[in-house]
């Protein structure tokens, strides 16, 4: 029994000083890696001149849109002109959005990147993106191949609703 | 001193005995401290593992309702937002709202958000409630809080090797690791490389 206690104690010990003592020097919720960027880029921005930003680290901030419902690895987030937005793809299990974001603001860091997808690979794509998001898929709705500009996130932080801008 | 053949000597036997025990100890120990966390990823790993099937973590629902004197300039008066909340018999707070295109308009709650087609009129809420327990389950075994909880998860894993290891050593003579023991050891470790084999 004493024997069994002390195993415990030591697992606690071990437990209590490997405590992270990371802290984001934001306030908010944050998600993967503290933002390092200061500047933020507007969205509407990357999408005038795209291949001006691929391969560029950039700070974006907006309304989540959308999340990847059944990973949560991706989420869309509102550009600052209408009807635009961007998607931000993080490694699946690295960085988990809950579907609460929805409607909340976001400062997102990441780099831009392009897929080029051929019709086949951007009717799949097309289709897993349905699938995640439990919504029916027409083939034909994807009509060629596609060019893609989104980010590969790799830290957010994402403010209450009631206090986003 | 008379050494019966084939047990060593007093001063191996006093060795291997308290080996035996600190093992047992170590193996018990383990066990009773995994058995909760065992027991939250087990039914975490099966509820993942069928991700394609369905969504472990949410349970998602649709409600449809058709709305009168609908347009996109309607969409745009200040009370359009809460004559939704009204159709839907909501007492949430908006949080957001967002126009994907010009004929459609997505208006984002607490607990889900509603989608409206501005030409047709209808409007679709999709309440989204997390799964009780199972959405717990599937943070911590996928450590999406990630600092202290990947400290506990990685002393979890360490204790799961443990306790595989000193569990190989808990019956001694035939029947353990030596014995026929073994041999399920060896076809414990052979299926996941076979089936590897064949698959790649």
């Amino acid at each position: 029994m004493r024997r069994s206690i002390a195993l415990c104690l030591l697992a606690a010990a071990g437990t209590l000083a490997c405590a992270d003592a990371d802290a984001s020097p934001f306030e908010g919720e944050p998600y993967g890696e503290a933002l390092a960027l200061t500047e933020i880029t507007p969205i509407s921005a990357i999408h005038d001149a795209p291949e001006d930003f691929v391969g560029r680290r950039v700070l974006v901030e907006g309304q989540v849109v959308a999340v990847c419902e059944s990973r949560g690895c991706w989420i869309d987030v509102e550009s600052d002109r209408e009807y635009e937005k961007i998607q931000i793809k993080v490694e699946d299990g690295v960085i988990v959005f809950p579907m609460s974001l929805r409607g909340r603001t976001a400062l997102v860091e990441g780099t831009v990147e392009k897929l080029e997808l051929t019709h086949e690979e951007a009717i799949a794509a097309a289709e897993h993106r349905a699938e995640e998001q439990g919504v029916p898929f027409d083939p034909e709705s994807v009509t060629g191949p596609e060019t893609i500009y989104r980010i590969r996130g790799i830290g957010a932080l994402v403010r209450d609703a009631a206090t986003a801008p | 001193m008379t050494v019966e053949p084939g047990y060593g000597s007093a001063r191996k036997r006093g060795l291997g005995v308290r080996w035996r025990g600190w093992n047992r100890v170590l193996h018990r120990t383990l066990g009773y401290l995994c058995a909760g966390l065992t027991i939250v990823y087990a039914i975490s790993g099966l509820a993942v593992n069928h991700i394609a099937d369905w969504n472990p973590n949410y349970v998602i629902r649709d409600d449809a309702v058709t709305l009168d004197g609908v347009s996109p300039e309607a969409s745009r008066s200040p009370d359009f937002a809460e004559r939704l909340l009204s159709a839907f018999d909501l007492d949430e707070t908006i949080q957001g709202m967002y126009r994907p295109d010009p004929d459609r308009l997505d208006v984002f709650v607490e607990g889900g958000a509603i989608t409206v087609d501005l030409t047709s009129g209808t409007a679709v809420y999709e309440s989204v409630r997390d799964r009780p327990l199972l959405r717990a389950f599937n943070v911590l075994h996928l450590n999406e809080p990630k600092g202290l909880w990947t400290v506990a998860a990685d002393l979890f894993a360490v204790a799961l090797f443990l306790l595989a290891f000193t569990g190989l050593f808990m019956v001694k003579g035939r029947k353990g690791v030596f014995g026929r023991g073994g041999v399920y050891v060896a076809v414990g470790i052979l299926l996941p490389i076979i089936y590897w084999l064949l698959w790649r």
